[in-house]
């Protein structure tokens, strides 16, 4: 079932309460008690759904009101495009259509918000004092629920979903605060959205802030069995989440350019792609001039990002000094290499992935440039077991290679290359218009030259 | 280019109605509201006469311009901007001056002008904004000509000068002006770290400022409809000065709960004890009706809300102060705050306010609104039904644990036998001959068993 919509409600709630003694038996009740409060905070009549960027107010416990006239219990849930205002003012205009590819669902954003007028009763108000000792907590819970609809789904029964969604968070919240508390120390519980093989679709797991994934990986593994999920792969730590469609990365590196490609039609060839999620690392980045000898670095750089973005490594990316030095620390080069500017081909690069990440690779060796087209089987079989990025070495170029297509009968193949030796800004139009992103042919190799290619593979771990 | 301010036919009436004694000035408010274009006043005050606390004071300076009491001018000023309801402020002052001072009316003007606002703003719990004119108005006027010399400083400047300003009389100003109206449940809980009065001021001022922030930055609608960006306010009402109708549009406010912060730990504090100020207020506010914009509506009637809290809140501590000293503080257990009564200007029909405390009457509104605002008002045109009365005895002491997120399960309701803080803003006529009658009559019931026997 392809889901057109996510309906993301985000809003913050503040879990306040007081506690005479913290480690009394008294305070869980007490605890408990106050999140009961905000349970029946957001059942009430007085919360209302904001649409981001529109007119639209939705009481969602009173029946189902809107704001807006046209759009009542009955409308589909996609109506509500029309009152959207998009931020981009008609940017698409430039891009070839030809390789322009679907872009996944729409996301909805809408925020949660209280109603403090119309309240119930008029009495005047009062002050209040209470003068007994006591250790008064204040937390805001940063609530964040996503619901995945097709577009005939109704609004009201979005929204109400949506209600649920919140009451379920919340005790969740309860379990995870409660869980982790010591004393009058407490962890704000943070909420983390997955998308998981269908059936489970999207789902939103709460973790505490401030606790490591290596410390949950009880919860993950009840987790995987739950939602029976292979156990030699990471997909709920907290680098696996969701990234909806409409956020913008904050480091300002791309991300998978290739998806905004079209492959080769070759005849009888099928795709095979490097899975997940990538970041374009190249030349002149980060404010460093290694133009004309950091290619292999950038490549490298490219392969780290992936295994950090699939969950595997919590560290960053690492820099050119921090690559040198990892090859000084395993006795692969004396110490005035850190601060260089030499190159390092495929052997440095597995020499660093294992000991920065603790990743280990395979190498390929090719005699010649031209031999790599009759390398088609082992890339396809790398690709869809590890489907890590390859860094190639040879001649005086590094590459990267996300993906082939490649036709079991026939030999043909074309390599999908990330080129390092890109020196502009991050603009994905002229990425993949001058094919710094793009589909090359066997002729791209430099056919006497010999080449080394690094194979990562997969750490089995969840 | 200076300031344009458009004044109510009334307003001059009431100036040129002034008394002065010869040889001696009258000062006095001038409020309304100020958009970014001109300026609109609507209402005139001067400034109450002063109780002399004994002998009248000795003529200090040279002039009597060195006598007016700067201190008495600030403090009606004070006591007037409680009154008003969103939309509406002081914006600035007159001084009425015979003709021989009237070259020395100018720098009288200047150190009023800033002093008051200085004061006025003092405790103000959300920020003017970049929109907000601060721009105040002087006039001085002569009591031998009534002629009329109208100034503005701009009082965020201490160095500005008086630049000169338009003053035009017209029929009806506010006559069309929509009045905004919303009812509130406020409910803020302040934690308190000490228990001296100085500390619980500054835990309220600081908890109350929090809750302001909310507001200010909380989504509204206006008759339905967004108050967003540089949208219109469609009050579907043409400018008619002939109209005498006055729409009424009712606001509705939706916050968020709280800020997100980057922190992963909940922020805990000690605290000797905390203060939850619940209850609904009723707000108002007005907007001038040349094309303002939606926006500008919801600012005005988020801070009349922010302020009619602020205010009853300040009013309340500066009772606790004057009748039991600064060391008792707050006392725990439920006190009524002072709630909001509204009362028709008489011409204009725009509505101002008073706070009542659980022992005063519309009488002693009455009284006030004649004092500070210089109007008549019937008392059966008071308004007292907007906000309810808070129905329990205002007992010091006594513990009633209605929060639920108290931790303590036991509900105590253990009687201090302490007494009811006397009130001295009003005479205690009622519960006074109330409680000498039923000591009348236990004695003579007394009496009269001792005799049967």
């Amino acid at each position: 079932t392809v889901c057109d919509f996510i309906f993301r409600l985000k809003g913050i709630l503040e879990f306040a309460c007081q506690l005479d003694n913290p480690n009394g038996v008294q305070s869980q009740s007490t605890i408990s008690k106050s999140f009961q409060d905000l349970r029946s905070k957001v059942t009430s009549k007085n919360i209302v759904f904001t649409v981001c960027n529109s007119p639209v107010l939705i009481w969602p416990n009173t029946g189902f009101q809107s704001s807006v006239e046209s759009l009542t219990e009955a409308s589909a849930c996609g109506d509500i495009l029309q009152w959207i205002e998009s931020d981009d003012g008609g940017s698409k205009k430039s891009s070839k259509k030809k390789d322009k590819k679907k872009s996944g669902p729409t996301v909805v954003n809408m925020k949660l918000l209280f109603e403090v007028t119309e309240p119930a009763g008029n009495t005047a108000p009062s002050l209040i004092r209470v003068s007994t000792q006591q250790h008064c907590v204040k937390m805001p819970l940063p609530l964040d629920c996503a619901l995945s609809v097709t577009t005939d789904e109704r609004l009201e029964t979005v929204c109400t979903g949506l209600v649920e969604a919140l009451n379920k968070q919340l005790a969740d919240m309860e379990e995870v605060v409660l869980q982790y508390r010591k004393g009058s120390s407490f962890l704000v519980p943070q909420p983390f959205h997955f998308q998981l093989p269908e059936p489970a679709g999207l789902i939103t797991v709460v973790y505490p802030a401030g606790v490591p994934d290596s410390q949950l990986q009880a919860v993950r593994e009840d987790l995987h069995r739950k939602f029976e999920l292979p156990c030699d792969r990471p997909y709920l730590r907290r680098a696996n989440a969701f990234h909806f469609p409409d956020a913008a990365y904050k480091d300002g590196y791309l991300r998978n350019p290739h998806i905004h490609l079209n492959p080769p039609n070759i005849e009888d060839a099928k795709l095979y792609l490097v899975q997940g999620v990538y970041s374009y690392h190249h030349y002149m980045q980060d404010h460093v001039d290694d133009n004309g000898w950091g290619c292999a670095y950038r490549s490298l750089q490219t392969i780290c990002s992936w295994f950090q973005q699939q969950g595997y490594v919590e560290t960053a990316v690492p820099t050119h000094t921090q690559i040198q030095q990892a090859l000084v620390d395993v006795g692969d080069k004396e110490p005035r290499f850190v601060g260089s500017r030499q190159w390092i081909g495929s052997i440095e690069v597995q020499a660093v992935l294992n000991q920065l990440l603790g990743v280990t690779s395979k190498i390929m060796f090719v005699s010649q440039g031209s031999e790599l087209a009759t390398k088609g089987r082992e890339l396809a079989n790398h690709f869809q077991t590890e489907g890590t990025p390859v860094m190639i070495g040879g001649g005086v170029l590094a590459h990267t290679i996300l993906g082939v297509v490649w036709s079991e009968n026939t030999g043909q193949i074309r390599f999908l290359i990330l080129d390092p030796h890109y020196t502009g800004g991050e603009d994905l139009q002229t990425i993949t218009d001058k094919g710094w992103c793009g589909w090359k042919g066997p002729e791209f190799w430099d056919q006497n030259a010999y080449y080394n290619l690094c194979l990562p593979q997969r750490p089995k771990s969840i | 280019m200076g300031r344009s301010y458009f004044v109510d036919e009334a307003v001059e009436e009431y100036l040129v109605g002034i008394q002065t004694a010869p040889g001696s000035c009258v000062t006095g408010l001038l409020a309304g509201q100020s958009s970014p274009q001109r300026d609109f006043v609507v209402l005139a005050v001067q400034t109450p006469h002063r109780e002399s606390e004994g002998q009248p004071k000795a003529s200090r300076g040279v002039s009597p311009l060195d006598d007016i009491d700067v201190e008495w001018v600030t403090e009606h000023a004070k006591q007037v901007s409680r009154m008003l309801p969103g939309g509406l402020c002081i914006l600035g002052l007159f001084l009425v001056t015979p003709p021989e001072l009237s070259k020395d009316a100018q720098n009288a003007l200047k150190r009023l002008i800033f002093a008051m606002d200085k004061y006025i703003t003092k405790g103000r719990l959300w920020e003017l904004s970049e929109e907000d004119v601060t721009d105040q108005v002087t006039l001085h006027i002569c009591s031998k000509t009534k002629k009329t010399v109208c100034k503005t400083f701009d009082v965020k400047d201490p160095k500005s000068s008086a630049k000169p300003a338009d003053w035009k009389y017209q029929t009806g100003v506010s006559s069309s002006w929509p009045m905004l109206s919303c009812s509130v449940a406020v409910d803020v809980q302040i934690p308190m770290t000490g228990s001296s009065s100085d500390i619980t001021d500054k835990c309220m001022k600081d908890g109350l400022r929090r809750w302001a922030k909310q507001i200010e930055a909380a989504c509204c609608l206006i008759n339905g409809r967004h108050a967003l960006d540089d949208s219109e306010l469609v009050s579907g009402q043409k400018k008619n000065p002939k109209t005498t109708h006055r729409q009424t549009l009712p606001a509705r406010i939706f916050v968020s709960d709280a800020e997100l912060d980057e922190r992963s730990s909940a922020l805990v504090q000690l605290c000797s004890g905390s203060v939850k100020v619940r209850g609904v207020v009723h707000c108002r506010a007005y907007i001038h009706n040349n094309k303002p914009k939606a926006r500008h509506a919801a600012q005005a009637i988020k801070r009349d809300i922010i302020n009619t809290v602020c205010s009853r809140v300040e009013m309340f501590l500066e009772d606790l102060l004057i009748n039991e000293g600064s060391h008792k503080g707050l006392c725990s257990g439920q006190q009524a705050l002072p709630r909001r009564v509204f009362a028709p200007v008489p011409v204009s029909g725009l509505s101002v306010c008073d706070y009542m405390f659980p022992d005063e009457s519309t009488a002693d509104v009455a009284e006030r609104l004649k004092e500070m605002l210089d109007c008549k008002t019937p008392e059966e045109d008071i308004d007292t039904s907007l906000e309810g009365n808070q129905l329990f005895s205002n007992v010091c002491g006594s513990e009633i644990t209605e929060s639920p997120s108290d931790d303590s399960s036991k509900h105590v309701f253990s009687e201090v036998q302490t007494e009811n803080p006397k009130n001295q803003k009003a005479p205690q006529y009622y519960a006074g001959v109330a409680i000498t009658a039923a000591v009348a009559l236990l004695a003579t019931a007394t009496s009269l068993l001792y005799f049967n026997e």
